[in-house]
């Protein structure tokens, strides 16, 4: 945890109420900025740890990633509270919208652009998250030789063809590149210890 | 059906399909669900899964509360609010205890199992950026959209929402 102050329950529920309800096409995006740039609880790297986590298990990321975070930093109630910010508040948005609901997309085709373009942005800011998580693990490590700072880039490139080049299935590709990356990590930490001692 | 056999019923229903979502999202659920709430259950109808779906991908917010506006047709509020926990009280205490697991500091093993996600994540996110891309990068001004908001990106940390509206107004205006 970057931040000595424990965060509170109303802490909790009010970043995810706002990573809730600036989701648009995927909760990634908000999820780092709040946690990660506003809040500081987590750096770049403790977040893609919990995401991962999050992804590898059932259920949705966001919500997953709230009840790993509610529990750590306030107990079982902060999960509680992290999911209740998370939920609530865009379900009520989302139940008030069902009621008014008329596709803006059918009406006039440029919202159907704007909603294009919107994905477009954020697919971007998906890919900036990445970059960003990478450029971490390479520059955050300064004293780790080369081959093993290469060995964790090369997982990450891995992850691209196998998802965004073959299609493979990302559940699948998550265990590929998990099993890749663990012996890694295993190795370092032989590596460290003996660098230690 | 009475209206405790229905909320039964839903609860069941969404309580085994959340061990299904792995992977992250529930879009590869919808298929499955379409296909059961709507053609086997006949809960609701096409017109209001169509409504349902578009109101849960375009409002903010996480996409699974397609679950509880799906709940919602079907038994008003407390159908939504019985879908909601049916299909969140399995992940979430998954998540709970493999999460203490994770974060169990005397057992050094943890830290590389959570360290080994680090570049996972990374190269998954980058790609997950290019499968998103694809599906809408037909032509020249989305494309230019997200380059541009990936590259800006990292430089300019401001709060995603924010790259949204803007495309959002930049992809009205050029239409």
């Amino acid at each position: 945890m970057s931040d000595s102050r424990k965060p509170t329950f109303v802490d909790l529920a009010l970043a995810f109420a706002n990573i809730g309800l600036t989701s648009v096409g995927g909760a990634a995006g908000p999820l780092r900025y709040v946690l990660v740039k506003q809040r500081k609880w987590l750096s770049e790297v403790e977040l893609a740890e919990m995401f991962g986590v999050a992804q590898a298990l059932p259920g949705a990321v966001a919500a997953n990633v709230a009840v790993m975070l509610g529990d750590r930093f306030a107990g079982p109630l902060g999960l509680f509270s992290s999911l209740f910010g998370l939920i609530v508040p865009s379900l009520v948005v989302a139940l008030s919208l069902l009621r008014i609901a008329t596709n803006l997309a059918a009406v006039n085709p440029r919202f159907a652009a704007a909603e294009f373009a919107v994905t477009a942005a954020v697919s971007g800011i998906f890919v900036s998250n990445g970059i960003r998580v990478i450029w971490q693990l390479w520059s955050g490590a300064p004293d780790l030789r080369l081959a093993w700072r290469c060995a964790r880039l090369a997982i990450s490139a891995l992850g691209i063809i196998l998802v965004a080049g073959l299609h493979v299935f990302v559940p699948l590709a998550m265990v590929v590149m998990f099993a890749c990356s663990l012996p890694v990590e295993m190795r370092l930490r032989s590596y460290e210890d003996g660098a230690a001692s | 059906m009475t209206q405790a056999a229905q909320l039964l019923s839903l609860a069941w229903h969404f309580a085994v399909l959340s061990i299904f979502a792995v992977g992250g999202g529930i879009s590869m659920l919808v298929p499955v669900m379409h296909q059961e709430v709507v053609q086997q259950y006949h809960w609701l109808d096409e017109r209001a899964f169509a409504e349902s779906l578009a109101v849960a991908q375009s409002a903010p917010g996480p996409n699974f509360l397609l679950v509880p506006l799906i709940g919602f047709h079907v038994a008003a509020l407390p159908g939504a609010l019985v879908s909601l926990v049916a299909f969140l009280v399995i992940p979430v205490t998954i998540a709970f205890f493999v999460g203490r697991l994770l974060h169990d500091h005397d057992n050094p093993l943890m830290a590389r199992f959570r360290t080994a996600f680090r570049p996972v994540t990374g190269g998954l996110w980058i790609a997950s950026g290019v499968v998103v891309a694809a599906t809408v990068d037909h032509s020249v001004v989305p494309l230019a959209i997200t380059i541009a908001v990936a590259v800006l990106s990292v430089f300019i940390d401001i709060a995603p929402i924010y790259w949204c509206l803007t495309a959002g107004v930049i992809g009205y205006l050029l239409a």
